[in-house]
């Protein structure tokens, strides 16, 4: 399947370069030649229509991109990339046409059935022919609530559109504020991501608007696949609330190999913005060849007073995590959370965490971490609370709690708190711990087999952060932590 | 219903029971005594299934089935409910959740249908009441910051949702006072003084006893049966001690 | 001399500052040695050692079982303790012998820079108690390698004195079988200082218990970095420490625990607090854990913040005054680290030395705002 789209690529790529104004002014072609140069990154950007000044920003970023080094501090074992090796602009690719759910994977149809995902939906996933409409149908019931959906939300004025529509359509807000919390500069991955992003979302709620449903990628699932570099701007304008979900249970496979989005959010005076994760990329084989490297770069700027930020995120997926979704706390009074649940298995590495930054007066933070290691696998986190002097009175919370499954696993807590106000308040607390025999023979005692007592207990364990996710996404969730975990016990 | 015949059991390779032999029929209640070390608990263990007790030899059959052929959730969802000296703390996980997560693994097993949300509730609200266990309580995490006498009623709660054929209940009276072990004692017999059920009572004084009424009294020692008799023979230990049975 | 010192960009130097190393290095040293020294009064005729700028002074010393020369010692890892050479004092104890008394070693570096390096081998059974001081106004820099075989004990105090300067103290010590160890550190002196501890606990239930406290004012700066690791089947380990910063000082302390593969049945503990007794004070605490062995029982706490404003009212409506309601509370805060000393004369003086510390504090800026 990779072979043959590389190939297709090559080939396109072949045409372009014998064209002899260069490939970069022929938007006619599919793909971008392998590789990456600053033409790669001028035929992106001419291939979404995109004006001179995004075009002079991705340059930029793939100017300072170059100078960079790849970081080396988190507990992970990261095998060299060959950023040249690797194609970054592909039209949304066409999946193989299946004629019916027969021709998938049994393993894969086995995950769907254990997440309980209606047979139309598991259609959609599999990229089953012709599933997409039926199954718009029976999500949404019909076309006509997708498009309902659009129109209370237009209605409201809030602003739901992919990345480069929103280039095109709101040039001023989204100039303001991109790069604004991640700078181009601010990592290796994330500048990667400014210089050749593909796609993404945008969303703006205005003044005072509380955002009439949850926001989703899921609604958008395969209508545009957004590929490898995606890129999330979230702006919540003064008084307003939002409340977005990012990914999906259902296991993803991807050729890409190498996944390095952004995400920036911005609350203003009074806003709320509630973030939703739950990763589930493949994560590899049980030697873990094949995985997904998963390398995010997530942060929020609570700029105004009163302003909240709430990140959750189930992260089971993926070959190696490295992820922190952060919180600038600068506006007085604001609050910044961090719910996360992380699982790894099998040859998994995961290193992530957050960072509370407190730059506003009486700003509060409240970190749970909750990390389960089993297999051979390694798990992290790796936090920062820091005090700025000017800020009073700040609160901080962390709960890091670590529940290793075998002993080949590793756990591991890597908190960094640096304060310089006195009135600060900073509690952390972290604990390391099995599932004791007294527990698995209690649940088996009273009809659970193995399997099922593992992933119950594991549920407990994990269910300060599972009850903040909103409802539907939680009872997945949920089941996703027992099959991640299938084959770590017994 | 049950059968153990010669069982001989250890763990860590210390040998616990020597030989132990004991018929329990449907209907009946019989009450296991015995000293300290005597291996009561061992035995409820052995029952239950739990890893790490190794039957070296003899055999127990339930209902005509091989009963230690069977993993501990295969045994439970048999029929046989082990009351657990020390309840274990579940945290994160609510009462309500486990038990129903344990009665529909239990029905799956056995190919009945899940119990209804709507049911189930009733059913525990039920019991609860029966042994003053409020809604609350049942909501809180499994055995997470309860007394040792909350423990015990939750265990009995469980019992009565789960409703098996055999208990056995590890010295379900410690840690209860006087109006507790009534509440609990009434619970055993409302739930499990029935025909078609039969009770292990796993006992160290005569106080259950006198809610309970047995209807055999067995002495263990050294991990066998030396002694069995009729009711009187509790109040006999009672009045004389272990010392002078067991001899 | 040229030093090439790590920079901030390197982990494990995040919260240090070694700029004014190069300067310390350059002062002029004047060999005097003041008439007291702070021996710690232990009522015995127990060894009394003392080193001035680096050299053995025989005349005001009294060796007992301490060896003065040449040492096996050298950690070419690291930064500072590479430079210690191969000069210094040796202990070795064989098998069931103990040290009379405490041995109490004092360092006095009066300028520049002197480096020395340390050998303590104890043999199955024997054991040591040891207090080492440190003063002066030049940069103190020491490697001491500790090895401790079955059932041996090691105690190991430290004091930081110094009027000014820079004290580097780098441990590297292996724990055997059943033995025990446990180091003391407290800065309550002038200097700056850097503490590198990495203690392997390497035979099965082995302990070592490594804590202290950190005060530091002015434009003081004190980091400890110390790694506990298991290496073997039901170790114990304690981490106990307290850091004050006041003005514009910096405390820090990191402080790992490793279990390794099969270190089955560890139990480690770490308590890092810290108190900050001014704005712009800074409190740095990494409390980590690398856990490779599901059947452990590793809690960690950290805490950071200020003393308590209701005591401090409670205390003043008592008839308390500010400065000596803090310097009381203070106090209190750090006897969590200096409670468990287990030898009553070393724990009196670290008292003392904290007193001092308090008596002889320094306005804080806002209290000279206040009165003018």
């Amino acid at each position: 399947m990779t072979d043959i789209r590389n190939r297709e690529a090559q080939e396109a790529a072949d045409r372009a370069s014998t064209y002899e104004w260069g490939f970069s002014s022929d938007i006619e072609q599919d793909f971008a030649p392998k590789g990456l140069n600053e033409d790669t990154v001028r035929f992106i950007s001419a291939k979404k229509n995109e004006p001179e000044w995004m075009l002079e920003w991705r340059l930029k970023a793939y100017r300072a991109w170059l100078t960079m080094e790849e970081v080396s501090w988190a507990k992970l074992d990261i095998p060299a990339i060959d950023f040249q090796d690797a194609y970054y602009y592909a039209e949304p690719r066409a999946k193989p046409k299946l004629g019916s759910l027969d021709e998938v994977d049994p393993e894969i149809l086995r995950v769907y059935e254990k997440l309980g995902i209606p047979i139309e939906e598991q259609k959609v996933l599999a990229g089953v022919e012709g599933a997409r409409r039926v199954a718009v149908d029976a999500v949404f019931d019909s076309v006509s609530v997708a498009t309902t959906f659009r129109k209370e939300l237009e209605a409201a004025g809030v602003i739901f559109r992919s990345i480069s529509e929103a280039i095109r359509e709101y040039p001023d807000l989204v100039r303001q504020y991109l790069g604004s919390v991640v700078p181009q500069r601010d990592n290796y991955f994330a500048c990667l991501n400014s210089a050749v992003f593909s796609d993404g979302t945008f969303v703006y709620i205005p003044e005072g608007v509380r955002c009439p449903m949850e926001l989703s990628t899921y609604f958008r699932i395969n209508a545009e696949n957004t590929g490898q570099f995606e890129r999330t701007l979230i702006v919540a304008d003064k008084g307003s609330y939002v409340s977005y979900l990012e990914g999906c249970t259902a296991p993803m496979r991807d050729e890409n190999q190498l996944h390095a989005a952004v995400v920036e959010l911005v609350a203003l005076d009074d806003a709320e913005i509630k973030y939703s994760t739950v990763q589930n990329w493949y994560p590899g084989d049980a030697e873990g060849k094949g995985g997904i490297y998963n390398f995010v770069t997530k942060r929020a700027i609570c700029a105004g007073a009163r302003s909240k930020v709430s990140w959750t995120q189930v992260e089971t997926g993926s070959a190696i995590t490295w992820k922190y979704p952060s919180c600038i706390l600068k506006g007085e009074g604001s609050v910044g959370e961090f719910y996360s649940v992380a699982v790894t298995n099998n040859r998994q590495q995961a290193d992530t965490g957050t960072k509370m930054i407190h730059i506003g007066k009486n700003s509060r933070s409240t970190i749970v971490s909750k990390g389960i290691s089993a297999g051979k696998s390694n798990n992290t986190y790796r936090g920062l609370v820091r005090v700025n002097a000017g800020a009073e009175n700040v609160r901080n919370f962390t709960q890091c709690d670590s529940l290793l499954l075998g002993d080949q696993c590793g756990a591991h807590t890597v908190p960094y708190i640096e304060v310089k106000n006195p009135s600060a308040q900073i509690e952390h607390e972290a604990t390391t711990s099995k599932i004791s025999d007294d527990q698995m023979f209690y649940a088996q005692q009273r009809g659970l087999n193995a399997e099922d007592a593992v992933a119950l207990i594991v549920n407990g364990f994990a269910k300060e952060v599972l009850q903040q996710l909103p409802m539907e996404f939680a009872v997945e969730a949920q089941k996703l932590l027992g099959i991640s975990l299938e084959g770590s016990v017994g | 219903m049950l059968k153990i015949e010669n069982l001989h059991a250890e763990i860590d390779g210390k040998q616990i029971l020597n030989g132990l032999t004991l018929s329990v029929g449907a209907g009946e209640v019989h009450a296991i005594m015995g000293p300290n070390g005597a291996g009561k608990s061992t035995l409820g263990y052995v029952l239950g299934g739990r890893p790490g007790y190794e039957v070296t030899q003899g055999s127990v059959s339930f209902e005509g089935q091989d009963l230690l052929d069977m993993a501990a959730n295969e045994r439970a969802a048999a029929g046989l409910f082990l009351g657990f000296q020390y309840p274990v703390e579940i945290p994160g996980v609510s009462n309500v959740q486990f038990l129903r997560t344990a009665l529909n693994s239990q029905r799956r097993a056995r190919g009945e249908a899940e119990i209804s949300a709507g049911d189930f509730l009733r059913l525990s609200k039920a019991e609860g009441e029966a042994l003053g266990m409020s809604m609350d309580m049942l909501k809180r995490n499994v055995n997470v910051g309860f007394s040792g006498g909350e423990k015990k009623r939750n265990e009995m709660v469980q019992m009565g949702v789960i409703d098996p054929k055999l208990a056995v209940l590890d010295e379900t009276d410690s840690g209860l006072d006087i109006d507790a072990l009534r509440v609990v004692g009434d619970g055993i017999n409302r739930i499990m003084r029935q025909p078609h059920k039969a009770v292990l009572l796993i006992t160290h004084y005569q106080r259950l006893l006198d809610i309970v009424a047995p209807d055999f009294v067995h002495v263990l020692a050294d991990g066998r049966i030396v002694r069995s008799g009729g009711p009187e023979l509790a109040l006999q230990l009672e009045r004389e001690g272990y010392g002078a049975i067991a001899a | 001399m040229l030093l090439d010192l790590p920079s901030t960009r390197t982990e494990a130097w995040r919260w240090s500052d070694l700029s004014a190393l190069p300067e310390i290095a350059q002062r002029a040293k004047s060999g005097v040695v003041p008439t007291a020294l702070p021996w710690i009064d232990c009522g015995s005729e127990s060894p009394r050692l003392v080193f001035v700028d680096g050299r053995y002074d025989e005349a005001r010393s009294k060796a007992g079982p301490i060896q003065i020369g040449r040492v096996l010692a050298s950690a070419p890892d690291h930064a500072l303790a590479r430079l210690a050479g191969q000069q210094g004092w040796s202990l070795k104890l064989g098998e069931g012998h103990a040290a009379p008394g405490l041995i109490q070693i004092v360092h006095l570096t009066s300028g520049a820079a002197d480096h020395l390096a340390a050998e303590i081998v104890l043999e199955a059974d024997a054991q040591a108690s040891i207090a080492e001081t440190y003063m002066g106004e030049g940069w103190t820099n020491r490697l001491t390698v500790i090895a401790l075989a079955k059932g041996a004990r090691l105690m190991l105090n430290r004091r930081m004195l110094g009027a000014g300067g820079f004290v580097s103290l780098t441990d590297r010590a292996d724990v055997g079988e059943g033995a025990s160890l446990t180091v003391a550190t407290l800065a309550a002196g002038g200097n700056d200082s850097r503490v590198d501890s990495q203690i392997n606990l390497s035979g099965q239930t082995a302990f070592a218990e490594i804590g202290g406290a950190l005060l530091a004012r002015g434009r003081q700066r004190h980091d400890a970095n110390l790694v506990l690791r298991h290496d073997a089947i039901g170790g114990a380990s304690r981490q106990m420490w307290r850091s004050v910063a006041d003005d514009r000082a910096t405390a820090s302390v990191a402080a790992r625990v490793e279990v390794a593969r099969g270190a089955q049945k560890t139990d480690g503990v770490q308590s890092l607090k810290g108190l900050l007794l001014a704005r712009s004070a800074t409190v740095n605490l990494k409390p980590e854990l690398e856990i490779f062995a599901d059947d452990v029982k590793c809690a960690h706490g950290a805490t950071v913040g200020e003393l308590d404003r209701n005591t401090l009212f409670y205390l003043a409506s008592r008839g308390i005054g500010e400065s000596e309601a803090k310097a009381l509370l203070t106090q209190a805060f750090v006897a969590d680290a200096i409670d468990r000393i287990g030898e009553e004369a070393v724990r009196e003086a670290y008292a003392t030395d904290v007193i001092n510390w308090f008596s002889q504090s320094s306005l804080v800026p806002s209290e000279v705002e206040g009165r003018s």
